[in-house]
């Protein structure tokens, strides 16, 4: 228990932030929630209707059902790159004795450059026309039958679109896994092999549950990151062919940019909101049910 | 969530920017003669064109003509050359009420809304008020009217639009230039099987693509099929609509365009066209300098040509009527137009045409002659003297026309019909109900 005038110090400390986040992430939802339920195209009147936003959204428009699913593809495919290759590395370079910063520093790479770089790179990557490496290295290995315009083949754009976004954070999750694996008590370690633990096993009833609230943390910022992405798939397809790879995200942008439909674009903006809250307690719920049994 | 939630906090600013302008600027948008003292000031200018290209060169260029007998003025160029970026910046600008002095915009429905408000000044009343209304080429202005007729927009450009082609690869398929657009997928076909990438394509922009889904219609039925179609009175289930629908659907079937073409850019389609991989390029003579100069390829300098959009059989429009566009317009802020601006647009627009001639643009008025660049093909010459015998009728670009929401879901679904991943008939249903659905809100 602090004494009365640390708390003190702690509140005032603590409000300035409180208020710009306040001023700079609630305000702009309760606005967006106020917005929701008008209709404006930016220059006209506003004009209030009720619920029509929302009925419309999860009724009868398709492409907002469309932009969904897209999203939850989108999220899964991010989330097996990003979390799956992060524990995998992670893993691996624990049992490293030489060249671990160097290991580590290329997979951290991706993660300063610049997203517009990596998109226009990946539209490179993915080219038939000229041939870009994706489709060069599939014919030098004789997978030739395999080469496709793969941003415009609307079977393989949202893989195509997840996968730069994967590849781009691999090495940050890498590294906060590395750090909490490096937390794990070797003296635990040491006596379960002494047991005759197997590697998976020592994996499996050592090293994760103990890095767990590290991987939930990782988990949940992963997914809000997975829901919320724009830039990439925006830049490299921008959401096509078609509506192959547009996602909630880009939807919204378009809705209320180029459609100038702002009152129906904060409706899906609410929506991502739910959406990731959702997500966040579904995570949540689940490693405390799986933690529980 | 930060970016998601800086859309809906722009949306949001705008709209308490809105809520406490309380809907715009007072001025009559007729009143093209201000009184009162020239006072020299900074004035701004939203655009949305190259930032080296002539038209802002220009422009630099008499604003510091102007500044040198009026100490304190200032020309600021805000450039924004990605179109939709551009966009987004002058709809929330719009929403704000913030518009600078001058902003460039089509003539569309949004930029109808802005002109029904009275945001922005009678550009035909202006012009006349100037004395320099007649020197403009009536089809660089009609461009630019709004379907009422009315005229917010200067024009700063005039272009023609052709069907480049690259002669010998022609040849190699056996081929000739198309005598009617129905000629085109069985030339796709001869070409693809001769090896040789049809027509190179940006679809990376889309509107390139947008282009060719309304040749058919302007041939079939005239330039009013669009005007009714983006209200909702004709659809694409009518003759005309189908006759485009098929003839997409067709030139997919033939593969004409470059495989994986929705993915690739401006520089792409360009690059394959000049280095002889590609037989045909549809592009506007403001490439000009790439296409009919000695700075093109001379392994294809020679071999290329042009045609101009074909005709078909019963077509109502002739052969001399297709896409000669002037270009993104120029709007005067009616809230902000004052004395200043008024002198400023008059020493500047009087001067501008002899100065965009000179480098070898053709200038949206005909009271000059644009001088052709000591490098340039015969070529050069030739697209230029098309302008002196165009018709009456002009296709317009389809995405000028429709409402924002259409606009986007047709060049979405014209991508998938022309790949084959939709049908013609799901391409027309889905399409006639987007139509249905968004026209009412823009065209009430």
């Amino acid at each position: 228990m602090l004494p009365n005038r640390s708390r003190l110090s702690v509140l005032v400390f603590l409000l300035p932030p409180l208020l710009l986040y306040g001023v700079a992430v609630l305000f702009p939802i309760m606005q967006s929630l106020f917005l929701s339920f008008f209709s404006w195209n930016g220059i006209s009147d506003m004009e209030f209707v009720g619920l029509a936003n929302y009925v419309r959204m999860l009724t009868a428009d398709d492409i907002f059902w469309r932009s969904f699913f897209n999203a939850l593809g989108y999220l899964a495919i991010c989330l097996v790159l990003q979390l799956g290759g992060a524990l995998l590395v992670a893993s691996l370079l624990t049992s490293m004795s030489r060249g671990r910063e160097l290991i580590k520093t290329l997979y951290l790479l991706p993660a300063v450059i610049s997203t517009v770089a990596i998109a226009f790179l990946f539209v490179r990557i993915y080219s038939v026309e000229p041939v870009g490496l994706l489709n060069q290295l599939l014919h030098w290995i004789g997978l030739g039958a395999l080469e496709r315009p793969w941003l415009s083949d609307i079977n393989t754009v949202l893989t195509a679109v997840s996968a730069p976004e994967g590849w781009r954070f691999t090495g940050l999750y890498m590294l906060i896994i590395y750090a909490a694996l490096l937390s794990v008590p070797k003296e635990l370690e040491e006596a379960a092999r002494l047991d005759g633990a197997s590697r998976w096993q020592l994996f499996t009833k050592i090293r994760f549950p103990h890095i767990m609230p590290v991987w939930i943390t990782t988990t949940i910022m992963a997914t809000t990151y997975g829901l919320r992405g724009f830039d990439i798939p925006y830049l490299m397809t921008n959401g096509g062919p078609g509506q192959s790879s547009e996602l909630l995200t880009t939807y919204m942008y378009k809705t209320a940019f180029i459609s100038t439909d702002f009152g129906y674009a904060s409706t899906i903006a609410v929506f991502i909101v739910v959406e990731c809250l959702v997500a966040v307690g579904l995570i949540l719920f689940m490693l405390k049910r799986k933690a529980d049994a | 969530m930060k970016k998601l939630f800086r859309t809906a906090a722009v949306a949001t600013a705008a709209a308490l920017a809105l809520a406490g302008c309380g809907g715009g600027g007072t001025t009559d948008p007729s009143n093209v003669s201000p009184t009162g003292e020239v006072k020299a000031r900074e004035i701004s200018w939203l655009l949305s064109r190259p930032a080296d290209g002539a038209v802002i060169n220009i422009m630099k260029k008499l604003a510091d003509d102007y500044a040198k007998d009026h100490p304190g003025f200032s020309l600021n160029l805000i450039t924004t050359p990605d179109r939709p970026s551009y966009i987004q910046k002058l709809e929330t600008l719009a929403a704000a009420n913030k518009l600078p002095e001058l902003f460039d915009t089509d003539a569309t429905p949004f930029a109808q809304q802005l002109a029904k408000q009275g945001k922005m000044v009678d550009a035909e009343k202006l012009l006349k008020s100037l004395d320099v209304y007649d020197d403009y080429r009536p089809s660089a202005l009609d461009y630019q009217r709004f379907d009422d007729g009315s005229l917010h927009m200067i024009p700063f450009q005039f272009e023609l639009e052709f069907i480049w082609y690259n002669k010998a690869l022609l040849q190699k398929a056996g081929v000739s230039a198309p005598k009617s657009l129905d000629d085109i997928p069985a030339m796709c076909t001869a070409l693809r099987e001769a090896g040789i990438t049809p027509i190179a394509i940006d679809g990376q922009d889309q509107w390139p693509l947008e282009r060719y889904v309304a040749y058919q219609p302007f041939r079939e039925a005239g330039p009013d099929f669009i005007q009714k179609l983006k209200k909702g009175e004709a659809k694409f289930s009518d003759p005309a609509g189908q006759k485009t629908v098929q003839w997409l659907a067709s030139l997919g079937k033939a593969k004409c365009f470059q495989d994986g073409f929705s993915s690739q850019g401006y520089s792409d389609a360009q690059n394959q066209f000049t280095s002889g991989q590609a037989a045909m390029y549809n592009i506007g003579t403001w490439e000009l300098p790439s296409l009919a100069t000695d700075k093109l390829n001379p392994a294809v300098r020679d071999d290329i040509d042009f045609f101009t959009l074909p005709t078909t059989e019963g077509s109502v429009t002739a052969g001399n009527e297709f896409v000669s566009p002037s270009g993104i317009g120029m709007a005067v802020n009616a809230k902000t137009y004052d004395p200043l601006v008024s002198d400023f647009l008059k020493f500047a627009l009087t001067k501008y045409p002899s100065e965009y001639a000179a480098t070898g643009a053709l200038s949206p008025t005909t009271n000059v002659e644009t001088i052709v660049p000591a490098n340039a093909t015969p070529l050069y010459k030739k697209a230029l003297e098309k302008a002196n015998d165009l018709g009456d009728e002009q296709a317009m670009p389809w995405d000028t026309q429709l409402d924002p929401t259409t606009n986007g879901r047709l060049q979405q679904e014209l991508v998938l019909l022309v790949q084959g991943n939709i049908t013609p008939e799901q391409f027309t249903s889905t399409m006639d109900n987007a139509v249905a659905q968004n026209a009412p809100k823009f065209f009430k």
